[in-house]
């Protein structure tokens, strides 16, 4: 029997989960529960809106959006990790760090196990609700966390989980998708009410296997820093965060040692190296400056817009309304981690010269839910609570509440139409018709498909394997033909070596600068097309060695769609 | 296994309720015990009466001093009839055993303590007035039976290894001992340590054959559910000084060692309730030889991943210990920084440069201390009379104390001697 002191001293303490901030009015936040796991209210708010995101999330999720070329990627690596072929079957050349795939195969294993052929990125986009869901959990423990009103965390939940563009970007198999659910997870240690300095630590575990997982979410790591400055105690706070960053940066080492392991850390001949990896990445050619119109990347920025101006601009505009009344606002102050973060990924979005990739916006949507729902508190207390006496007249009071209920009118009435569109395309629109009626077609009209040679993009490499096509040198992707030696070597014959094209719309944009697949696809000739105009899938078959077949002038420009394929490989 | 130090080092910073339990409470202004302070003294006639001086300026108002010095040892004894003469509140028991050494001497003093409570000092620490009025308060509100307050070093910048020493000492009472206390298994340390005479007498004092008689006391009472309570107040700790040389802290460290796998092999904490607490024990008390086989493993480890060719699995495995070592690290260097704070002391960046060179080192240091003991632990095995053996020990340092006491009276009264603190770390 023997113990330390009693906390005697408590009251040096400050009391746990009371709000940091001293100034301001009156405490606007009801009281955390001791803990929110067993406060029943939150419990029960938090399940029915899961279930209500993971209903619009989850119907359909395998025909819409598009199969996208990435997903294919990252689920094809996913399966070579599965098979044991290493962390890719082509040679792994440290485009991004691994984690993130590692995790889809584990993700996908006991599914894959019970049916192989489930494998393919239209069935295993299920697993992606999981993430989802996960996710949209951690939002409303986060916002609660951050002193958030229990009305304003759902809010910040429905806002991430039913906006068109939260429903299109997260059903897909994409590495930001799981990036973000650890930095929400680096988010929660951080303000963990506790404040435990394991707690702290494990934020810093979280952080690294973001930035693991997807090397842009190294730009949010200052938020997660303010976070936790601001949610740990004074006496404890240099041994939180330097075992945060000290736990961050191990973690984060563990990339270029394997690299160094392998004796791939530096260029050398004859090997891939991180460093080349990191170099192609930094340089890849800029897709120009956000607002310039005809920019690669004013194209992206619309496609975002095209699915929902709700989330991206009001979050944007929240932030900045956060950061300007910093001073005066508690809520403000209270949510510096996501306004912060939102800034700083638009900053690193208005960069004039780079490359801003199609699912740059999935790490910021988590964040600018916060805000908008943090600017929604923020607002609702200016209108029913601030400058409000106890002996305040009771039409004055009426008043007030008036107002709010006009504002979250007005506000409904300009979201719930556009969403409702938004989302029901998303339940109902089948947008993988021709890709499954390509994969159905080579399944069963290739005679011979273990000694045939297809040029295929990512998204149907999975199918094809199933099918009977040989990994790798028989479904080919199709850019390896151009990009990796490896490959370009049994085909000594260049396009003459090749049966079939696929010809989606990622391979007709990609051609133009890969010459053999160009000259592929200009060696032969459709034998079957699937869907119509820019989103067609044509399977055309290459004519060996004759030069007569150029009749497919169809081929290599149609680039229309490019904003909303911009791939991110 | 560094993972679980590390854990543990940093348990008084977990949270900042924990941090603030680990403190003393502000006394209530009553005093209702009284206290018998031991304190062993053994040539160390050149700091004993500035000790005694101090002793006496406490505040608190019930307190007898009892200096015990051997019977073959002069100078001292004169130094101790001094300062009883002067005051009525210090008495002198002179200690005839044959072979002196700290148990002994503290229990020939056992009969003659009067107080409610047993209090044992060194004779060149420096108390903090204050410090009898928070025990006293710290016995009354929580029921203790054993109250520990903080020992800590603070010349870290007279050497490379004193900095190490001093952070070593502000993790041990600043920290895990805490968590020791919170587990209910605690090796006590040598000194500020307070405890009810009834308890001391029944468990018959200390074990005078025990290199490391206080964490054998320590493990003892907690054994038989002693409550003890420790508390740490950064202005109320006893202050103490690294060994001088380098020579006197390996065998200190050497002695402790010894003494730590005395008291594994008498096996008192078998009596634990808790199967945890049998662990904590069995790992706490093994800690200088894990220490000393980690100090080699780390290094071959790094180097066979990077020189072998070894599946980069494997490779990243054997990475592991060095990562949490590099933790340990990191955090040390934040201790260095706190401990400034705390202390008001300037540390400087060369003394985190030297923190981190000194590092391995060091480690080298505790691995030598480790083997050291084993070796000599199993040859007082092997002629069986252990105490005679260790004995010659004792004497060994002994002189080695006489021999620093000397250079300390040359250096006026700075008390710059050490080994006879017996925390283990």
């Amino acid at each position: 029997m023997t113990s330390t002191l009693p906390a005697v001293t408590t009251p040096k303490v400050p009391a746990q989960r009371t709000p940091v901030p001293k100034t301001g009015s009156t405490p606007r936040t009801t009281p955390l529960p001791s803990r929110l796991r067993t406060s029943r209210a939150d419990l029960i708010l938090c399940g029915v809106l899961l279930v209500v995101v993971m209903t619009v999330q989850g119907w359909n999720i395998a025909d819409y959006p598009a199969l996208s070329d990435d997903e294919g990627t990252y689920l094809a690596q996913a399966w070579s990790v599965q098979q044991g072929n290493g962390l890719a079957h082509y040679t792994y050349w440290y485009d991004h760090p691994p984690l993130g795939w590692i995790q889809i195969a584990l993700l996908t294993w006991i599914p894959s196990l019970i049916s192989p052929e489930s494998m393919t990125v239209g069935s295993m986009r299920i697993v992606m609700l999981l993430v989802s869901a996960i996710s949209a959990v951690l939002v409303y423990v986060v916002a609660r966390r951050l002193w958030l009103p229990r009305w304003a965390a759902g809010l910040a939940m429905l806002l991430f989980g039913l906006s068109p563009l939260s429903v299109v970007l997260q059903r897909e198999i994409f590495l930001d998708n799981i990036a973000v659910m650890w930095t929400l997870v680096a988010f929660c240690l951080a303000a963990s009410p506790s404040r435990h300095l394991w707690h702290h630590f494990g934020a810093g575990i979280a952080a690294a296997a973001a930035v693991l997982t997807k090397e842009t979410m190294i730009f949010v790591l200052p938020a997660v820093m303010i976070t936790m400055w601001r949610h740990s105690h004074r006496d404890t706070r240099k041994f939180a965060l330097t075992g945060a960053i000290t736990a961050c940066v191990l973690i984060g080492m563990s990339y270029p040692l394997f690299a160094l392991l392998k004796g791939e850390l530096f260029p050398g001949g004859g090997h891939v190296s991180l460093w080349d990896g990191l170099e192609y990445q930094l340089t890849r050619p800029g897709s120009g400056f956000i607002l310039d119109q005809g920019s690669g990347s004013y194209g992206v920025l619309q496609s975002w817009l095209y699915y929902d101006r709700v989330l991206p601009l009001g979050g944007l505009a929240g932030a900045l309304l956060l950061l300007v009344t910093w001073r005066w606002s508690v809520t403000a102050r209270a949510l510096a981690g996501p306004a912060f973060t939102v800034a700083i990924l638009a900053l690193v979005a208005l960069r004039p010269t780079g490359y801003l990739p199609a699912m740059y916006v999935i790490q910021a949507l988590p964040f600018l839910a916060l805000v908008l729902a943090g600017g929604a508190a923020s607002v609702a207390h200016g209108v029913l609570r601030r400058w409000r006496s106890t002996d305040e007249r009771e039409f004055v009071t009426r008043a007030r509440y008036a107002v709010a209920a006009l504002l979250v009118a007005a506000s409904a009435a300009y979201v719930v139409p556009r969403w409702y569109d938004g989302d029901r395309t998303a339940v109902t629109a089948d947008a993988n018709a021709p890709y499954r009626a390509a994969s159905k077609w080579l399944a069963t009209e290739v005679d011979h498909p273990e000694d045939t040679r297809v040029l295929v993009d990512d998204a149907l490499w999975l199918d094809l394997v199933h099918a009977g096509y040989e990994p790798g040198l028989g479904v080919i992707w199709f850019y390896k033909a151009d990009l990796d030696p490896a490959v370009t070597k049994t085909m000594p014959g260049g396009w003459r070596d090749i049966d079939y094209v696929v010809a989606s719309p990622t391979v007709r944009r990609d051609a133009a600068d890969l010459p053999n697949v160009k000259q592929a696809m200009r060696h032969s000739t459709p034998v079957a097309t699937f869907g119509k105009g820019p989103d067609r899938i044509e399977i055309r078959q290459v004519r060996g060695g004759s030069t007569a077949s150029t009749a497919s002038t169809t081929g290599t420009a149609d680039t229309a769609d490019e904003a909303t394929t911009g791939g991110d490989r | 296994m560094a993972a679980f130090t590390l854990w543990w080092q940093m348990h008084a910073w977990r949270t900042p309720e924990v941090l603030a339990s680990t403190r003393f409470s502000s006394p209530d202004g009553g005093e209702h015990l009284s206290f018998s302070l031991l304190l062993p003294a053994r040539h160390e006639q050149a700091v004993l009466d500035h000790t005694i001086q101090r002793l006496l300026e406490s505040s608190h108002t019930d307190f007898e001093i009892i200096v015990i010095v051997g019977h073959d040892d002069p100078e001292t004894t004169e130094v101790a009839c001094e300062a009883a003469e002067r005051d009525p509140r210090v008495r002198v028991v002179v200690d005839t055993h044959e072979k002196k050494n700290k148990p002994r001497a503290m229990n020939t003093a056992l009969p003659h303590c009067r107080g409610d409570v047993v209090g044992v000092f060194d004779a060149e620490d420096q108390v903090h007035p204050e410090l009898l009025a928070h025990v006293d308060h710290a016995f009354r509100s929580t029921d203790a039976d054993v109250v520990q307050g903080g020992v800590q070093l603070i010349n870290f910048n007279s050497s490379w290894y004193s900095l190490r020493n001093c952070l070593e000492y502000f993790f041990w009472f600043r920290s895990r001992l805490h968590l020791h206390a919170q587990k209910g298994f605690i090796p006590l340390g040598g000194n500020t340590v307070f405890v009810r005479t009834d308890v001391l007498r029944a468990a018959d004092g200390w074990d005078p054959d025990c290199l490391a008689e206080d964490c054998d006391l320590g493990v003892r009472l907690s054994s038989i559910g002693k409550k003890v309570v420790v508390a740490y107040d950064s202005d109320m700790v006893t202050k103490e000084e690294t060994p001088g040389s380098l020579m006197s802290l390996l065998k200190q460290r050497t002695r402790w060692n010894q003494g730590f796998l005395q008291v594994y092999r008498k096996k008192d904490w078998k009596q634990l309730p808790g199967f945890g607490q049998r662990l904590l024990a069995r790992y706490t008390l093994m800690t200088p030889y894990l220490q000393a086989i980690s100090g080699v493993i780390i290094p071959l480890n790094v180097a066979v991943a990077l020189f072998l060719d070894v599946p980069v699995g494997i490779a990243f495995i054997t990475f592991l210990p060095a990562v949490t070592a590099f933790v340990t690290f990191v955090f040390e260097l934040v201790g260095l920084h706190d401990f400034g704070k705390q202390y008001g002391l300037r540390v400087r960046f060369v003394h985190y440069l030297k923190l981190i060179v000194g590092g391995p080192f060091y480690q080298v240091l505790l691995a030598g201390a480790a083997v050291r003991a084993v070796w000599r632990e199993q040859q007082g095995r092997n002629d069986w009379e252990l105490t005679s053996h260790v004995g010659a020990h004792l004497t060994d340092v002994g002189a080695a104390r006489a021999l620093e006491a000397t250079e300390a009276t040359e250096a006026a009264a700075v008390a710059t001697r050490g080994s006879r603190e017996d925390v283990p770390a």
